[in-house]
């Protein structure tokens, strides 16, 4: 019933890239180095995204996480002033360690209860009162061969409309904050 | 600015970092990639609805175009380049098509973003089926909308992030304390008028 759907070497390999960069990041004494492994990190996670047949998320990931949000922060790092210290990394808070630890075994807890990737007995397959008619009717209703697209601005445009709203929002607040009237001078 | 903050800790205890140095090496790469990623972030944003991505991926993409020219360039020369009715126009002018879009449909009588609500009225001149305007009124949304305002939202980010904050009024910081204590003559005078004459000293 259930297809085994096994783990391919580079999807493993991935895998433990982005575990080792996650790591690295909140290991990393000094701030640059932190961002660096950080937008290691989501290039990673970008290419894993691609490699589940998520091509849309995977492009967001590697344009916002990997890009913009690096550029942001090296430039939030410029202004600030670094430690002239000659550890390489910060000392380990093992109290934090072990909550993080049994975050991630109570999360970890609730896996075996997911099916297997592609397994067409899941539920989001198996009752597909919404997935499969977007996946039966997208082409025919929008003449939009990306299902994603004609779910993201057509299907549930208003949802879709609300986001860019939120987005041109949140660069108003950011000249409320920082006090301006404009963002170039 | 920060040359300013460059020469105050020579002593070790903390270095900034300068916000701009000229590379040849950083220009030469930018000056090679950034055609490829501005021609990238554009058939994302009008290929949207045939293949993965779109205004938002794309918009983005744009965006890093002019990020990665400040970084070579430096930023401020690219602040003064684009002006600030360009990064805002690109907005706004954004919202104002995807509400405009949305909006026209229940002007006809339907629903809010119902794209076939256009048929009835531009069929015959655009000579397109009733779903064709489903497909195109989504490219408009994708590259009119959303496109525009990440590319623009992404950039002012940037820009703002690179002016930090603006004192209220004036160049110091004078004016911010002064404000402050005509904000607190109103709820206790006594305290105020002390305050006001120790900051006044300080400040001297």
């Amino acid at each position: 019933m259930s297809v085994a759907v096994g783990i391919t070497p580079i999807e493993a390999s991935l895998f433990v890239f982005v575990l080792l960069t996650a790591v690295l990041t909140a290991l990393f004494r000094d701030v640059l180095a932190s961002i660096v492994v950080f937008a290691a990190y989501s290039l990673g996670l970008a290419l894993l995204y691609t490699f589940y047949r998520a091509p849309d998320v995977g492009l967001t990931e590697a344009a916002i996480g990997a890009g913009v949000t690096t550029v942001f922060l090296l430039l939030t790092i410029a202004k600030t002033t670094r430690p002239a210290s000659d550890a390489r990394f910060e000392s380990i808070n093992w109290p934090a360690v072990g909550v993080c630890g049994l975050f991630v075994l109570v999360v970890g807890a609730t896996l075996p209860a997911f099916p297997a990737v592609g397994d067409p007995a899941s539920p989001i397959l198996a009752n597909a009162d919404v997935t499969g008619y977007y996946i039966a009717n997208a082409y025919d209703e929008t003449g939009a061969e990306n299902a994603v697209t004609a779910v993201l601005a057509a299907y549930r445009g208003f949802d879709t409309f609300g986001e860019a709203i939120v987005v041109f929002a949140a660069g108003v607040a950011s000249l409320l904050v920082l006090g301006r009237e404009v963002f170039t001078a | 600015m920060s040359s300013d903050r460059l020469d105050g800790d020579t002593n070790g205890i903390a270095r900034q970092r300068p916000m701009y140095t000229e590379s040849q090496v950083i220009m030469t790469t930018v000056k090679a990639v950034i055609p490829f990623v501005l021609t990238y972030g554009l058939f994302i944003t009008f290929h949207g609805t045939s293949s993965p991505g779109g205004g938002f991926q794309g918009g983005a993409l744009v965006a890093s175009v002019v990020l990665m020219i400040a970084f070579a360039f430096g930023i401020e020369s690219t602040r003064e380049w684009l002006s600030n009715s360009l990064v805002v126009g690109l907005g706004t002018v954004g919202v104002a098509i995807f509400a405009g879009i949305a909006l026209v449909p229940m002007a006809l009588g339907e629903n809010f973003l119902d794209y076939t609500a256009y048929y009835p009225v531009l069929g015959d001149t655009l000579g397109l089926k009733e779903y064709e305007f489903v497909k195109y009124g989504m490219e408009a949304v994708e590259i009119g909308g959303i496109a525009f305002i990440v590319s623009g939202v992404l950039m002012g980010l940037f820009f703002a992030l690179a002016a930090g904050v603006t004192p209220p009024s004036g160049t110091a910081s004078d004016a911010a304390e002064a404000s402050d204590s005509d904000g607190e003559t109103d709820v206790d005078d006594g305290e105020t008028a002390g305050d006001t004459a120790t900051e006044a000293g300080e400040n001297e």
